[in-house]
């Protein structure tokens, strides 16, 4: 009963947009009227209510077991903790979509009611706001529906979510991820709003900042989290794959952090307006494009959990049309935005619309890399696949040019040209300091890779630029931007620690058996398997190894683990992870062979911490950038 | 205003020219970093360069799994042809005998050395018996 008053809600909020279109294509022709907006607002925030209150229903089914539900009975268990009953809704896809639909209702609504009554784009931007929850909401009730049950009768107990997305950070993963994803709907939509309305004097930008941050915010943190889950859970001691998956989020997210960047030059000195526009529109559309990608499954990934070509059609047809209709009113509109303010070489502006260069760059050339083999093989049939070398190779040139004009811009002005004086003053010693400590290091370590290396250079130079910077405003106490600073350098810690970890991490292969131990190498002086415990968990049993490694005269206790979970059958392996500061030691164990003897994959991982405190700095420095444009 | 215009003219035929440059390198690495995908019938009957990373698709065939210390050995069948397969290292949980599978690697003297097994995991995932208890019912 309580699964039909769910849908009949989800129902009755598609139907109450369809309405709230219809009254105002009927108001379209009559006397424009305040009270038209305040009624389709009503509407509106009910419709929304509806969603929540639907989703709210959703939850206490899954936490009640009813897998009378046929979604519910094919993800979730009785054995399972409640927490887990609720992230099991997104571990799949109808219902990601639905809590997807429910963000999109809930940035709507927040922004549509906070936005002033007297705000010329208010209508537009709810009928565009309308038009995408209603495009998802669609999508969800026809195609995919949740609440579908199974006839005449339900199954004993659910059919578990998989193990390896049983995990506290896979669980907050997904709908972080997907605040930062929808959050840009509000762009989206009050730009396309601006673009409709035709009324180029409307200042716009201050409007949507806040959202955009927090956003980004919410998508950064989503992207971190499911690299450190992937690091930790998946036990191939890598943080970032270059799956098709991770790049069409890292799409919209380059589109945003460009947008970010553009969006600060066009309110602060009138230039990028077209361009800060397209982005807006670009930010949305690739979040779209992701979700038609990952949900889909044209394209086999790792992370493919959920996925049906047939729904791929109707994404695919609406992410297209939303582009493609977005795109042409933009062309349509360009030639009456005047934003032609000649950009002078060496000022800020100039250094920003280098930056939309270069994230455009990657943009393309990621879109390019995820959508080639699908191009290929529609066309010759070949079957090929993209991996890390064609991304490396990419970036690195991208990332050592991006970071040069960070460095040389961190001392630039507004409209003004850069003064020589500075220039000399602090970029010349940069180079020379940053090239020498790289000579330091290839003399210690002795191993060259260019790629590598690039990234550490672009990582220091950046890091070198922003240290002079601080220590020389603080001494003459000058004015700093510290969200920039902040994210900037997070930037450089991000890039020097992702080639720092690719050039030092290695791994050993281990074959011992209980009570063996073994040298591997002048700094892991010891590898000790000294017993193997069995145990039963409430949904899962382990096998669990004890190993002590004795590391740079510090032993450490690690103990990876087998399980097996009872409802599925599956096996997972549970990594050891011992992290220090620069390196982790990270242990799997592997198979059991037939003399008795286990093997074990042992992986030193140099800088992962870091990684992750670089995007924890770059969240950071937007926080403070955020506060500070408010006042 | 013809000043102008060629001056334009200029610009933009800078821009097409960059722009030009960045896809054909974009390109290029695009096309010597490729991964092909074949299946085992493929490898044994067409001309793989030994030098070029190719990816193998298959099931991993019944009784083919052989370890000896840190060294697995394999068949990949597509139920014509078989390829035998060399991994070192320790083997992904989803990775067993009658399952799917998909090997990176390098084909030389009718040998497949793996540097990457990667075995499909995916929400629908069942057991092979419990998805045939299922259908028959």
């Amino acid at each position: 009963m309580i699964g039909e008053i769910a849908h009949f809600f989800s129902l009755s909020a598609a139907l109450l947009l369809i309405i709230i279109l219809l009254l105002n294509t009927i108001f379209f022709f009559s006397n424009p009227n305040s009270n038209q907006l305040i009624l389709s607002i009503r509407l509106f925030n009910q419709s929304c209510w509806l969603i929540f209150v639907s989703f709210g229903l959703y939850i206490y089914l899954a936490i009640t077991d009813d897998f009378s539900i046929s979604y519910i009975a094919s993800h979730s268990n009785s054995q399972l903790p409640i927490f887990y009953k609720i992230a099991s809704i997104w571990s799949a896809h109808e219902g990601s979509m639905f809590l997807w639909i429910v963000f999109l209702a809930l940035w709507s609504l927040l922004f549509i009611n906070g936005l002033d009554k007297n705000n010329p784009l208010k209508k537009l931007t709810l009928i565009m706001l309308i038009l995408v929850i209603l495009g998802f909401l669609l999508f969800l009730l026809i195609t995919s529906n949740p609440f579908s049950r199974i006839l005449p009768f339900g199954v004993m107990d659910g059919a578990d979510i998989n193990p390896i997305l049983q995990d506290p950070a896979l669980a907050i993963h997904p709908p972080i991820l997907y605040l930062g994803y929808v959050g840009f709907v509000i762009s989206f939509s009050y730009v396309m709003a601006y673009l409709c309305k035709g009324n180029f004097k409307i200042e716009w930008e201050e409007d949507i900042r806040a959202w955009s941050f927090v956003a980004w915010i919410f998508l950064t943190v989503g992207i971190t989290l499911g690299s450190w889950w992937a690091y930790y859970e998946l036990g191939w001691g890598g943080y970032w794959f270059w799956d098709p998956v991770e790049n069409v989020a890292l799409l919209p997210w380059l589109a945003a952090t460009a947008f970010m960047h553009s969006l600060y030059a066009s309110s602060k000195s009138n230039i990028l307006k077209t361009w800060t526009l397209f982005l807006g529109i670009m930010i949305f559309s690739l979040s779209l494009f992701g979700a038609f990608i990952v949900r889909s499954g044209i394209i086999d990934s790792v992370h493919s959990f959920a996925n049906d070509p047939q729904r791929g059609l109707y994404l695919l047809g609406f992410s297209g049309l939303m582009t493609l209709l977005s795109l042409v009113i933009f062309a349509y509109r360009i030639p009456a935005i005047n934003s032609s303010k000649p950009v002078i070489t060496g000022s800020k502006e100039s250094f920003l619309s280098m930056n939309n260069i270069l994230m455009v760059t990657s943009i393309f050339s990621i879109f390019l890399g995820v959508t080639y083999p699908l191009i290929l093989e529609s066309f010759s049939g070949e079957k090929v696949s993209i991996g890390p070398p064609y991304y490396n190779t990419i970036f690195a040139p991208l990332i050592l040019i991006a970071s040069i004009l960070i460095m040389i811009s961190v001392d630039s002005l507004w409209q003004r040209k850069m003064l020589a004086r500075k220039f000399f003053r602090s970029i010349i010693p940069t180079f020379i300091f940053v090239t020498s400590i790289i000579y330091i290091f290839w003399y210690l370590i002795k191993e060259f890779s260019l790629l590598t290396y690039i990234g550490i250079f672009s990582g220091l130079i950046i890091l070198v630029a922003y240290f002079i910077k601080i220590i020389s405003s603080l001494k003459a106490k000058e004015y700093i931007n510290k969200g920039s600073a902040f994210a900037h350098i997070g930037l450089g810690i991000l890039f020097l620690s992702i080639s720092v970890n690719s050039l030092l991490s290695y791994q050993k292969n281990i074959n011992l058996s209980v009570g063996e131990s073994l040298r591997i190498n002048e700094s892991i002086e010891s590898f000790k398997f000294s017993n193997l415990n069995v145990r039963t968990a409430s949904n899962h049993d382990v096998i669990s190894a004890n190993v002590f490694v004795l590391m740079d005269g510090v032993s450490v206790n690690l103990n990876p683990e087998k399980r097996k979970y009872s409802t599925r059958g599956q096996i997972t392996s549970e990594t050891a992870i011992h992290a220090t500061p620069f390196k982790d030691i990270y242990l799997n164990i592997g198979d059991q062979l037939e003399d008795g003897s286990w093997t074990f994959s042992l992986k030193i991982n140099y800088f992962v911490k870091w990684i992750w405190l670089s995007s924890a700095l770059m969240v950071l420095g937007m926080v403070l950038a955020m506060q500070k444009r408010k006042i | 205003m013809l000043e102008v215009r060629r001056k334009r003219l200029g610009k933009l035929l800078v821009i097409l020219f960059i722009s030009a440059v960045g896809i054909s390198l974009i390109l290029f690495s695009l096309n010597s970093k490729l991964d092909l995908f074949y299946t085992p019938s493929e490898i044994l009957s067409g001309k793989i360069n030994s030098s070029s990373r190719i990816k193998l698709g298959g099931m991993v065939k019944e009784n083919s799994i052989k370890r000896l210390g840190t060294s697995t050995s394999f068949l990949v069948t597509d139920f014509q042809a078989e390829v035998f397969v060399k991994f070192e290292g320790v083997t992904p949980d989803l990775f067993k005998e009658g399952s799917g599978v998909v090997v990176l690697g390098y084909f030389k003297d009718q040998k497949f050395s793996a540097e990457e097994i990667f075995a499909k995991h995916d929400e629908n995932y069942m057991p092979p018996e419990l998805e045939i208890g299922s259908q028959s019912e």
